[in-house]
């Protein structure tokens, strides 16, 4: 494995959320990871976020890490769980709970319940 | 109007859909990154078939990936996805 999908691994599985995205939380730089950030803020989700404009080695290794060809790329306890479209539809359904329940990672379930309420 | 309908034909033939809506958006991100003049770089994709019946998210998202092709994908800026049965 090249030194960039070492680095990958690493990042997934020392955390147990990761988000790699366009610029940073704080300053996201494109619509589609602003959308999964507002989302992982909201519900207070803990998560490391990999800003790949900062290294294109990252920016190409990850779709290829994944055999995924967009980013935003959200990974829970090292597993790829999709993209924007894909997050946002699990929030809606309810499996992002499900989801998070059984890896053990702690978030807001009133905060999922009022995102699930205002888009009813 | 070129991409779009390489998209529909495309997906037409991989997935016969029942339902399938091609949107180009691209005139909703004037000014952000990908965007360039005359559209046909960010796209919705609406899509309705019974060959996703057996996958799961991440997989029928691969599945409509690989029926566009590299070539395709390349070209665009943004795909959003909606998949149904």
């Amino acid at each position: 494995m090249s030194q960039v999908q070492d680095r990958i691994t690493d990042t997934v599985v020392t955390n147990d959320v990761v988000l790699f995205m366009k610029g940073t939380k704080a300053m996201p730089q494109c619509g589609f990871s602003s959308r999964v950030v507002n989302l992982l803020d909201y519900m207070n989700v803990h998560y490391r976020d990999v800003d790949v404009l900062a290294d294109d080695g990252i920016r190409q290794g990850i779709k290829e890490y994944s055999d995924w060809p967009t980013i935003p790329q959200l990974y829970v306890k090292g597993e790829f769980v999709g993209g924007c479209d894909i997050i946002t539809e699990m929030a809606l359904s309810g499996e992002l709970d499900s989801l998070f329940d059984d890896r053990g990672v702690s978030y807001d379930k009133d905060a999922s319940e009022k995102i699930r309420e205002a888009n009813a | 109007m070129r991409i779009a309908r390489e998209i529909e034909t495309c997906l037409n033939l991989a997935f016969r859909p029942h339902r399938l809506k091609v949107i180009d958006e691209s005139e909703k991100h004037r000014g952000h990154a990908g965007f360039r003049d005359g559209g046909e770089s960010h796209f919705r994709v609406e899509i309705a078939a019974d060959a996703f019946a057996s996958m799961g998210r991440v997989e029928r998202h691969r599945a409509v990936h690989a029926a566009l092709g590299k070539d395709l994908m390349g070209r665009i800026h943004a795909l959003a996805l909606r998949t149904d049965v």
